[in-house]
């Protein structure tokens, strides 16, 4: 909840908290997830039009009628991948953060509708 | 006459939508971010609405029409920008807050300098997008409606208009009325390009076959000798000695300006300031980080649309160009003299005077689109950062409100007073060349100055503000001094690297944000900053919120 001016309200005994150390461990995990998908992502970029030096048939070979498989991955397939790849690190991230962050509040009891005793 | 009735259909849309969503709360935190309750969905549409201007819609199937295979890379660099966002940039900068790009950076690095030497660069950055914006609008209304009002020329006529009614639009609007007008005109560029590409497909086009026939032949295309046009092969530039083809890479760019352009535009995305606030307001981080999802997914597709009508419009017009005299009229050897207008003309051929209306309707949207998001961070700029923190600390909301809005004009006069003293008749054959490679260099700019410091002060403890200085005057520096001399020497050789020079200039402010803050003290609270940036209470708070509002009109509603 926010003020007009935009600073943060507090929701008194519901309020939620992390702890410096919870925020490190999950920190440098989602670190290592984005570098590792950085890496990846980067690879592929790069790869797409070196191929072409070291692979004619990459950028003169026919998959579909006058398509080489370097026209396919830049015209569509590129796309998908960047789609897979954000979704995938999106999906691991937010998973991290769900386990790692969030431990005493989240396991403080709620009845069916989510809300806390009072 | 079907051109000027869509405009006017678009422009009163446009403005209705605006103020029929405006702000009810007179708040800089309701004008500037629109309460952080955009949702995932529409703050992607929103974000494409933004992103995608005329470089876009008729640019990047405008390359791919005149240089194949090599004319995709623009729009593999602009979609690949998303990916460094969403992994480095994105929930975090939501979790952190504020209002722009200067308040994150001015907080986080604890530093007044940091904060001046940001709103300096955004500036420069929102200059250098803003006024091919204003220069394209007028091109667009030179070009279809021909007509200029109150003894006007037809060129300022359409600088004016669009500038008035977007200044209007955002002024009224604010963040609420313009994330909703940039979805809905996102939504109306999809449609077009879908609308267009069932047409072509419709009509017998085989991308694959029509691909084997295109690159059957070397590529050529139209160059002026004299008084008259002929076609000239296009030169090879990763084989100097062989022809080059359309459906093979060495149309346009050797292997180091394909990896420079795509660099630029990949990492220029993450600092750019009309893109980087709309991340504000996004309800949690995790919601920031669904909506760079969409947001890949919504340009992989537009840019596939974009990409298949370039390829379509270079075989269809080769095939109708002796049929129709007045596509004769625009073709050398049945290739288009100005590339850019090859979705236009691909418009009119499969849907008549409608059909071109609404193609030059698109264009003219994406460009609106992308001047109201440009103003609004601008406005965030000035208004947040430089009038509430130093001209009047003590400001109400009603006197901060009013100093956005009184920035949102200023600088669209700024704007339009630059397009307007541009000489628009030695663009017109260019554009929308001319707007991609003015939106080049503030990715470029954004790149090198803002996109390595973002990323070390979201990832890296230890810097400072003093680093964040240097680093980013550094990338500055390089990146001008590169793109100056680029200039200077044309793009053969080296001269594709000096034009797209972030692959030097961004390693250049990192490693001196590093130097430098290694020798300089890190702000004191670190471990509150990383827990406001890199933790979830605040999160889980507002889903708990949300939920407790949820359940509460629930009971509300069963109690009646």
């Amino acid at each position: 909840m926010r003020r007009p001016d935009g600073h943060e309200l507090s929701l008194g005994s519901a309020d939620e908290h992390d702890t410096p150390a919870e925020v490190d461990a999950a920190f440098r995990t989602l670190r290592r997830v984005a570098v590792g998908h950085i890496a990846v992502f980067t690879g592929v970029i790069i790869a797409v039009p070196l191929l072409t030096a070291a692979l004619d048939w990459w950028s003169q070979g026919r998959l579909f009628g006058g398509m080489s498989p370097m026209f396919a991955m830049t015209a569509c397939g590129l796309y998908a991948f960047f789609f897979v790849i954000c979704l995938a690190a999106a999906t691991l991230s937010n998973a991290v953060e769900e386990r790692m962050l969030g431990g005493p509040a989240r396991e403080a009891p709620q009845d069916e509708e989510g809300t806390l005793p009072p | 006459m079907t051109s000027i009735v869509l405009l006017v259909v678009l422009l009163v849309a446009v403005g209705s939508v605006a103020v029929l969503i405006r702000p009810q709360r007179a708040s800089t935190f309701e004008f500037y971010l629109a309460g952080r309750r955009v949702g995932v969905v529409t703050n992607a549409c929103a974000i494409c609405g933004d992103y995608f201007s005329a470089a876009s819609f008729l640019g990047v199937a405008a390359a791919v029409y005149a240089s194949g295979l090599d004319g995709m890379w623009y729009a593999t660099g602009f979609a690949a920008g998303f990916v460094p966002v969403l992994l480095f940039i994105a929930a975090p900068l939501r979790r952190f807050g504020e209002f722009s790009i200067p308040d994150f950076l001015g907080r986080r690095l604890e530093s007044h300098s940091v904060r001046l030497t940001s709103v300096a660069i955004v500036q420069l950055i929102i200059l250098a997008y803003l006024v091919p914006q204003a220069v394209a609008s007028g091109i667009i209304w030179e070009l279809f409606i021909g007509r200029g009002i109150g003894g006007l020329s037809a060129y300022a006529t359409g600088v004016l208009v669009s500038t008035v009614v977007i200044m209007l639009m955002v002024a009224l609007g604010g963040m609420r009325g313009t994330t909703w007008t940039q979805a809905v005109q996102f939504l109306l560029l999809l449609a077009i390009f879908v609308w267009l590409a069932i047409l072509v497909l419709v009509s017998g086009f085989s991308y694959t076959d029509e691909l084997r026939e295109l690159s059957a032949r070397p590529l050529a295309n139209p160059v002026e000798a004299g008084d008259s046009w002929r076609l000239e092969p296009v030169t090879n530039r990763l084989h100097p000695g062989d022809p080059a083809y359309f459906g093979e890479p060495g149309g346009q760019y050797s292997q180091l300006g394909q990896f420079a352009l795509i660099l630029s535009l990949a990492l220029g995305t993450a600092g750019l300031p009309h893109i980087m606030n709309r991340y504000f307001t996004s309800p949690t981080g995790t919601a920031a980080r669904m909506t760079t999802v969409w947001v890949v997914g919504l340009a992989g597709l537009f840019y596939i649309l974009a990409v298949l009508l370039g390829t379509a419009a270079r075989a269809v017009i080769r095939d109708v160009a002796a049929d129709l005299p007045w596509v004769a009229e625009l073709t050398t050897g049945g290739i288009l003299r100005v590339p850019e207008y090859a979705l236009l003309v691909l418009g009119q051929i499969f849907g008549g005077r409608a059909g071109l209306g609404l193609i030059a309707v698109g264009a003219l949207v994406a460009v609106l689109s992308t001047i109201a998001g440009l103003l609004l961070a601008s406005a965030a700029s000035w208004g947040h950062d430089i009038y509430e923190r130093y001209i009047n600390p003590r400001a109400t909301q009603r006197q901060a409100l009013w100093a956005g809005r009184a920035a949102v004009a200023v600088v669209a006069v700024v704007s339009a007073a630059f397009a307007l003293g541009v000489r628009p008749e030695s663009l017109t054959g260019l554009f929308p060349s001319i707007v991609a490679t003015m939106v080049t260099w503030a990715f470029v700019l954004a790149g090198s100055a803002l996109t390595p410091v973002f990323i070390l002060a979201i990832w890296w403890r230890r810097t400072t503000g003093p680093g964040a200085v240097a680093g980013m005057i550094t990338g500055a520096v390089v990146a001008v001094g590169m793109s100056v001399t680029g200039l200077l020497l044309g793009d053969s050789g080296y001269g594709q690297v000096l034009l797209t020079p972030t692959v030097v200039s961004a390693p250049c402010a990192a490693a001196v944000t590093a130097a430098v803050s290694l020798a300089t003290r890190p702000p004191a609270d670190l471990d509150g900053i990383w827990l406001r940036m890199h933790g979830t209470a605040a999160d889980r708070r507002a889903v708990r919120l949300a939920r407790l509002t949820v359940a509460g009109f629930a009971r509300r509603g069963e109690r009646r």
